[in-house]
């Protein structure tokens, strides 16, 4: 999932989730790997919680968000607010579903898609397949899920840290230069970076090495123990008419996400399947 | 994160340029009994007596003589984009920040009118005021994004020494904090340049240390830590010991701020 998206979700979904709150009801949002300030990033989303609940017509100041970009407080965070609905990444939706009895609501959609590719870009010509990247530098801002890069992405058939000498970043340009200029030999893009690669002047054309397999967009996910199926179906309902509304189209617009699509959960099935045999 | 740090990028545009603070609401009427005699074209001879220190009726006062005039010597300066912003920053109440920067971009607009092009006072004050115009307007600030960066890359060109290097550092700011590519114009290696250049050709500015050592920190280089303390504790030194008038107050938060960060990475 996109970090806007993830924002975005986390706007729309805030006064969904607290109908008739007396109480503020806390989202927590994990987004590993941002190089973001959390409590600026909570500040922000309060700024566009305000607007969600006027769009919704919800009593204002009904909701409020936990941001991290820490795996490990997401997790700490998960386990002590026990939030009824979350926003998480696929990859630690993986991980923490069984633990916090997680069920997928809503995904977006995205140029017609709920679901993106990865790609292994290199300079062109330079290599033909994966293989010949063994032992190479691959950088990149999604390697911080390397759980997740490994596992679901290549799919189990590469041990990421052994196969790559990785070099995490947090901006993806970052990357893309270096590659540019000979100093990495590869770096791995979602499907947004990809998409925004023709707007870069690269002195040397990239091609892709490795495309993965579709992967479902992540979205807003609720714990099956603590909310009913009338609640969720509400939820994701009420995300499904988001986009549509005067208002919460121009966030819409803004991030791309022509709409937001109930999840069917066979989507998520082959990845969960993936995730587990990869333990 | 994009949203989070586009937000954060417009309210830090709020730190570069002038003075802030809480003040009493404005008036918004214009020319009032209590405003000084004074003519435009006076005005723009000693606009160099009106900044961060000038009390806010002063401030409002010029405002109203230039918002007055008509003589385009006077409308194709920067003054009334400047003294707008110095108002906007110094004012705490959104609605009334709002009017005064989007004031102050409509004189920087009429200035471009009148052929001030060439005039980088006059994008830089423009973007300054952008800035604050869309703060609290998600869509409208990621919507002028793009503007704000051309505008600041035109003072950048024209003016680099402004306000202190104001241009260097207010486009390095906007690298620094906006949504990094592909979904804003933030880019960590231009944000280092312009505030590495900004620090080191204007070293008596106390942001220029900071927002430098906030890039090399963002930067993620761990061989730069010494750096970004160096940095911090210059920036410090110079507004502790500097007159900074009504932007001490304000600047020094940014600075608390940011020594938080650096206490809570350990």
């Amino acid at each position: 999932m996109r970090k806007t998206h993830l924002i975005l979700l986390a706007s729309l979904l805030a006064p969904l989730s607290a109908i008739a709150a007396t109480t503020p009801e806390t989202i927590v949002v994990c987004y590993p790997g941002g190089a973001v300030n959390a409590k600026e990033a909570n500040g922000a989303m309060g700024s566009m919680l305000r607007v969600v609940e006027r769009v919704g017509q919800w009593q204002a100041n009904s909701f409020n968000s936990l941001f991290t970009a820490k795996s490990d407080e997401c997790r700490q965070q998960m386990a002590e607010k026990k939030p009824k609905f979350a926003i998480t990444s696929l990859g630690l939706f993986l991980e923490m579903r069984a633990t916090h009895n997680l069920v997928p609501v809503v995904q977006p959609k995205i140029k017609g898609r709920t679901s993106e590719r990865y790609r292994v870009m290199a300079q062109k010509g330079k290599f033909q397949n994966l293989e010949q990247l063994k032992g190479k530098t691959l950088g990149g801002t999604v390697l911080e899920e390397q759980a997740f890069i490994g596992k679901i992405v290549f799919a189990g058939k590469y041990d990421l840290a052994s196969f790559f000498a990785l070099k995490p970043s947090n901006q993806a340009i970052r990357s893309l230069r270096a590659v540019d200029k000979g100093e990495l030999d590869a770096v791995i893009l979602n499907e947004q970076q990809f998409g925004g690669l023709a707007s870069l002047q690269m002195k040397t054309p990239l091609e892709a090495v490795f495309t993965s397999e579709e992967i479902p967009l992540m979205g807003v996910v609720a714990n099956s123990a603590t909310t009913s199926a009338e609640e969720r179906a509400r939820f994701g309902k009420a995300l499904e008419g988001m986009c549509s509304d005067p208002e919460g189209k121009k966030l819409c617009d803004l991030f791309g996400v022509e709409a937001f699509a109930s999840v069917d959960a066979a989507v998520f099935e082959p990845m969960i399947k993936l995730w587990d045999a990869g333990k | 994160m994009q949203i989070p740090r586009l937000l954060t990028a417009t309210a830090t545009l709020a730190l570069l340029v002038g003075c802030a603070g809480p003040q009493p609401a404005p008036e918004q009427s214009g020319l009032t009994a209590a405003c000084p005699p004074q003519n435009a074209t006076s005005l723009v001879a000693e606009q160099g007596t009106l900044g961060p220190t000038s009390n806010t009726a002063t401030l409002q006062c010029a405002v109203a003589v230039l918002r007055n005039s008509q003589d385009p010597a006077v409308r194709r300066t920067a003054l009334g984009s400047r003294l707008c912003l110095l108002l906007a920053e110094r004012e705490t109440n959104p609605e009334y920040r709002e009017k005064f920067a989007t004031e102050g971009v409509d004189f920087a607009e009429a200035a471009l009118a009148l052929k001030a092009d060439n005039d980088g006072a006059v994008h830089y004050y423009l973007a300054a005021n952008l800035g604050l115009a869309v703060r609290e307007h998600i869509t409208l600030a990621m919507g002028n994004l793009n503007r704000l960066e051309r505008e600041m890359k035109l003072a950048v060109d024209l003016s680099p020494n402004l306000d202190y290097g104001g241009p260097l550092r207010l486009l390095g700011t906007l690298y620094l904090k906006a949504p990094a590519w592909p979904n804003g114009v933030g880019d960590i290696d231009k944000a280092l340049e312009l505030l590495g250049k900004a620090a080191k050709e204007h070293p008596t500015h106390p942001l220029n240390h900071l927002f430098y050592a906030q890039a090399l920190w963002e930067a993620g280089d761990t061989s730069t830590l010494s750096q970004v303390k160096t940095e911090f504790a210059l920036g410090e030194k110079l507004l502790a010991e500097g007159d900074w008038g009504y932007n001490k107050a304000p600047w020094q938060k940014e600075f608390a701020d940011f020594q938080q960060t650096l206490k809570e990475a350990g």
